[in-house]
């Protein structure tokens, strides 16, 4: 029989794991050319964050920083007492601080781009780790609030996580807050059936996240969200990282190339020689 | 004041039968406005949060535009329980459109709530004043024993229970931070279960139970894909269990392949007309149901139409009209 606890486990309880985007070259880009800064979007967060452990106590949410060297867990609802904005900023500052501190050569991208496969890979973990706590848990789901532009050398990792996510059944929401439109996040919602959304005006942020990404799980089946209007598909070659409309596949690992190799640099194949002019004849396009 | 026995799941139909005065002086007490937010159907919550931080009236129409056809009948519940609690109130505007707003008591706690993050009513003692504290089991099975059904008749008592359920399970609270009224009422809350009253050598303390703090906790009863997985979750054999997942793969998609033909299909209540007398009369009628936006499906060959029932009654008025 169903144990008495589980009915404590409603339709609308959540895990909400929060990925918010702490790199300073994006903020102070978003200082120059808007009012919209770094500590006004935490006071957005952090009411949004209360919103949601208000609606429900058997609510978690969990905020993991996503910084340009590194990225850390900095709130966990299911540790922190009462004083959250404190614990948060307390934690968010020592994050940053550290983050700075790390040598900036061996940053994936360099300093524009924030770590969001590490972040994404990092809520995914937490999540397994709940999912195999018990057969009791709260419904996951990712929150990405990200503004820097996507970083190229990510992309194989930010790939794997969605899939990984797709297959434990999570949807990753993104919330974009910089100027242009991210490319992995539209993938990462489509193919988890979570929400993508670019707000028109940052400074009414909290409305949008009220109204959008508050929505759990049970309720996304009664209500309009935003739909997708365009998802850029385009894949990334693993060689240069730059995105293509077109290129060589491995037949045997699905790798993507820009350039026509001798040998799959993924996993070792043979590859025949390509036809000149016409690459497109012996090659799958993507 | 009607007899009230306290059951959990229908502690806030209770409050909901509260005359409007009492409500509206509940509502100056900011756990009460968490507790009952925490009480309402998912969609009730999310309405609340939404309008938040709207201060004019919001026009029913627009709110429908805010769900699926699916969700429509969950939608009505959601506003008839934030009428009925009063956390909405209902006005018609110069048009005679049902408008709503939120209790402007009820907005201005939950706004303060989300600014300053949530507030315990008493802090814990700290433990070395209490020295030995019963483990949650002990602290559940204590509330088991006690756990009855019993007459109380007060606002007060609703206002402190809700007031309870904002505690830390386990923890203790001292009795002196406690208003006389509250004082009172706590040796029959702990006759009840609800809590544990213990006595040190100087001060005595309030211990509360899995039953006080769960009070506000709600359900809702539909079955979908992701509740199908988590009863097999919930219910697998141990052994199966270690599993993971412990539902394979391969069954939690043919559940997901399930669920989607399920959706492929919507199912509306409609009739079939056949037989038409003539070529006209059955055209006319295929252009009748259309104006009506209630057509589905012709056969021009056979002469044969299905209509949605929702105008059964026009129809009918219809045909008997070109018979004559």
């Amino acid at each position: 029989m169903t144990p008495v606890s589980s009915k404590l486990y409603a339709d609308d309880v959540s895990l909400l794991m929060v990925l918010i985007d702490t790199n300073p070259y994006f903020w102070s880009s978003m200082n120059n050319n808007t009012s919209f800064t770094f500590s006004k979007f935490l006071s957005h967060v952090l009411a949004f964050l209360n919103s949601i452990l208000l609606l429900n106590q058997m609510n978690q949410v969990v905020v993991i920083a996503s910084g340009y060297n590194s990225c850390d867990y900095v709130f966990d609802s299911s540790t922190s007492s009462m004083q959250r904005a404190e614990c948060l900023l307390e934690k968010l500052e020592d994050f940053v601080d550290k983050d700075e501190s790390l040598s900036r050569e061996e940053s994936v991208d360099g300093v524009g781009f924030s770590l969001l496969s590490g972040s994404l890979s990092m809520a995914l973990c937490y999540i397994q780790r709940v999912f195999r706590s018990g057969p009791l848990h709260p419904q996951p789901r990712i929150l990405c609030l990200h503004g820097s532009p996507d970083g190229p050398g990510q992309y194989v990792a930010v790939m794997n996580s969605i899939f990984s996510a797709q297959r434990s059944m999570v949807p990753i929401d993104s919330c974009v807050i910089g100027s242009q439109h991210s490319a992995f996040l539209q993938q990462a919602s489509y193919i988890t059936g979570g929400v993508y959304l670019k707000p028109q005006v940052s400074d009414g942020l909290f409305q949008y996240l009220s109204t959008v990404f508050a929505t759990d799980l049970h309720s996304r089946g009664f209500l309009q969200l935003p739909r997708p209007v365009g998802v850029d598909f385009r894949a990334s070659c693993f060689c240069h990282k730059n995105t293509i409309d077109m290129g060589y596949i491995c037949s045997v690992c699905l790798s993507i190339f820009c350039k026509h190799h001798k040998k799959c640099s993924t996993c070792g194949s043979n590859f025949g020689e390509a036809r000149k002019q016409d690459p497109s004849a012996s090659d799958q396009r993507r | 004041m009607p007899q009230v026995k306290i059951v959990a799941r229908n502690f806030m139909d209770m409050v909901a039968s509260l005359p409007t005065m009492k409500l509206d002086m509940l509502y100056d007490n900011s756990f009460i406005c968490e507790a009952i937010l925490r009480s309402l159907p998912p969609l009730a919550k999310k309405y609340v949060l939404q309008l938040l931080y709207i201060d004019k009236p919001i026009s029913a129409k627009t709110m429908e535009e805010w769900v699926l056809p699916d969700g429509f009948s969950k939608h009505k519940v959601a506003i008839d329980r934030l009428i009925q609690l009063r956390v909405m109130t209902e006005t018609y505007d110069r048009k005679k459109e049902a408008t709503y707003q939120l209790n402007p008591k009820f907005q201005f706690n939950l706004q303060k709530h989300i600014v300053h993050g949530g507030v315990l009513p008493r802090e814990p003692m700290p433990s070395n004043i209490t020295v030995r504290l019963p483990s949650l089991e002990e602290l559940e099975a204590y509330a088991a024993e006690q756990w009855e059904e019993r007459g109380v008749d007060s606002a007060d008592l609703i206002a402190f229970l809700l007031e309870l359920s904002f505690h830390v399970t386990g923890k203790a609270y001292n009795i002196n931070t406690l208003t006389d009224l509250q004082r009172s009422i706590i040796r029959d809350l702990s006759d009840l279960g609800l809590v544990k009253l213990q006595q040190g050598r100087k001060e005595g303390w309030f211990i509360p139970t899995k039953l006080a703090t769960n009070l506000s906790i709600s359900l809702a009863d539909t079955t979908s894909r992701k509740q199908i997985i988590s009863f097999l979750q919930q219910n697998a054999h141990p052994r199966v269990a270690e599993r993971i997942p412990s539902v394979p793969e391969n069954v939690t998609d043919q559940i997901r392949l399930w669920e989607s033909d399920l959706n492929r299909v919507e199912m509306m209540p409609a009739h079939l007309y056949d037989e038409f007398p003539s070529k006209d009369v059955f055209e006319a009628a295929c252009d009748f149901a259309r104006e009506y936006g209630a057509f589905l499906w012709e056969d021009s060959k056979r002469m044969r139409l299905i209509v949605k029932a929702d105008i059964l009654n026009e129809m009918k008025e219809f045909l008997r009209r070109q018979k004559q």
